[in-house]
């Protein structure tokens, strides 16, 4: 491997206009051709549903979306049966706490979650909470931006019925220890959810060894389309869990006094999927596999490496998160004195650069912080040293602007 | 053409009509939580001509700039009848250049604070 670039960009269409920047990939991925192709493919030659047709057109389209389960399912070193396709990690993460969570909580019961959650680990859980008047309960983190596992294990307990954590932050790149919080939980009794989103586009995810409950994440941050996410549940959980939307596909037999469900994973599926976003999802995955995610890992790290030390340099800088690169994934919240984010935004953008400003769905982590927004680049497979080096030029570009108009 | 033209960044340096009025006859107060902007406008009137306008708080460029180029011009329109006849595009027109939707918000909330404050 050549080491300072994958040498995909050509697989992406949209890097054709060599002028794009594009640091925002936390927020959502780039798509290359194959992926586009796939979904191009069941739209323009097979747009059947699944599950239904007796015709060959519809056992096609079955097929196909059907492919994408085993894909995915081997991504994360899960059973077939254990992947639920659910439109993204919010929907995901919704559907544990209104379908394991109602059945599971009871008044005087908590659950415990971060301070660095995005919104989605975040709120439904206090909702829940609301719901079941159990304890909304947040751990802190550390000055460096790693999570406070003794906060932790003080807000833990035999009345902990869920942990709610995600595996790595949208924010602060921090890599979350999993394995010793999934630990710690089950030796209360405790079940534990990962918000994956920002971390199986990333580094190898195995669920079977990182030994949680439930593990959520999105198809297009990791190069996917809109649309569609998986839920992994243990099957043992999973089992034990009611229907989420009631309809057709998640039915065995309807009659007029009731109706017996579908085995899982079709048991939550009801309705017409989004059978071409599971069809693209398949191909990013196979895609990603092609690259190798050991690859993937490696040209991060030193991506990583090269964008710390650039961007630290930048006078009047902050950089959220660990100051110990090994720690963080390649994402970047920073602040520039004088600048505001927004401001900094735009003028990134007037030199073709995406990154993002505000407070990226974390108001929690943010108000710890002491901040109202922050700006966040954030890299993937498709970016390279030289798009660094225009991102601090940008940055020392706005500066001098603004330094000079002061 | 940069958003950020001379005259823009000039306003928001040296921002016109910028800090509090003693007795103020109408007050209006808001903000854009997404990036904390902040912004509140005072004006003092007599009948339907308004006779002085201020205003203060924290914020972006787009923000300050846009504040201080729109009091400037009700400064100069004077009759509060006229003055609510602007428009969020007359506004947008005042700072030029291409403003994006979520720009377009911070360029917006001092004239919004006016027709808030104008009732």
């Amino acid at each position: 491997m050549n080491k300072n670039t994958l040498n995909i960009r050509k697989d992406f269409p949209i890097l054709k206009n060599r002028k794009l920047v594009y640091l925002d990939s936390s927020a959502t991925s780039l798509k290359p051709k194959c992926v586009i192709d796939a979904i191009d493919g069941y739209n323009s030659q097979y747009s059947a549903n699944v599950h239904r047709g007796i015709y060959k057109l519809s056992e096609k389209a079955t097929d196909e979306y059907e492919k994408a389960r085993p894909r995915l399912a081997d991504f994360i070193n899960a059973s077939c049966e254990e992947i639920i396709f659910v439109r993204n990690t919010t929907e995901a993460i919704n559907l544990v706490a209104y379908i394991w969570g109602e059945d599971n909580l009871q008044k005087g019961d908590n659950l415990v979650t971060s301070v660095m959650e995005h919104h989605s680990n975040f709120v439904p859980w206090q909702q829940l909470a609301k719901r079941k008047k159990a304890e909304f309960r947040v751990f802190d983190i550390n000055d460096d931006g790693t999570l406070n596992l003794e906060d932790f294990k003080k807000k833990l307990n035999l009345k902990t019925k869920l942990v709610a954590v995600t595996h790595v932050s949208n924010v602060l790149g921090t890599i979350n220890p999993i394995k010793d919080i999934v630990r710690q939980a089950h030796e209360k009794g405790a079940l534990v959810l990962i918000d994956g989103a920002q971390a199986v586009p990333h580094i190898k995810v195995d669920v079977k060894d990182l030994e949680c409950d439930f593990y959520a994440f999105s198809g297009h941050k990791m190069l996917g389309p809109t649309g569609v996410g998986v839920l992994w549940v243990r099957k043992e959980i999973l089992n034990k869990m009611k229907p989420f939307l009631f309809g057709g596909s998640m039915i065995e037999k309807v009659t007029l006094k009731g109706a017996a469900f579908n085995h899982s994973p079709e048991k939550f599926e009801a309705g017409t999927p989004d059978i071409s976003g599971a069809i693209g999802f398949g191909a990013a995955v196979d895609y990603l596999a092609r690259v190798g995610m050991q690859d993937i890992e490696k040209y991060e790290d030193k991506l990583k490496k090269y964008a710390y030390q650039k961007l630290a340099k930048i006078q009047n800088i902050t950089i959220y998160g660990p100051s110990d690169i090994n720690k963080k994934c390649a994402v970047f919240a920073f602040n520039v004195k004088g600048i505001h984010p927004h401001d900094l935004a735009s003028l990134l953008d007037e030199e073709g650069i995406c990154v993002r400003a505000g407070h990226h769905c974390t108001m929690p982590l943010h108000t710890h912080l002491g901040l109202i927004a922050s700006v966040r680049a954030s890299f993937y497979i498709y970016n390279t040293r030289e798009d660094v080096d225009k991102l601090v030029k940008a940055i020392k570009k706005a500066q001098k602007l603004l330094i000079l108009n002061s | 053409m940069s958003l950020y033209k001379q005259i823009i960044l000039e306003h928001a340096q040296n921002p016109r009509n910028y800090g509090r009025l003693k007795n103020p006859d109408l007050k209006a107060h808001l903000a854009n939580p997404l990036c904390g902007d902040e912004i509140t406008i005072e004006i003092v009137k007599k009948g339907q001509i308004l006779k002085d306008i201020k205003f203060s708080g924290t914020g972006c460029i787009i923000m300050k700039a846009s504040a201080s180029l729109l009091t400037e011009k009700v400064r100069k329109i004077k009759d509060v009848e006229t003055i609510k006849e602007l428009n969020k595009k007359s506004v947008l027109k005042l700072l030029g250049g291409e403003l994006t939707p979520t720009r377009q918000k911070c360029a917006l909330l001092a004239f919004e604070a006016i027709e808030k404050a104008l009732g």
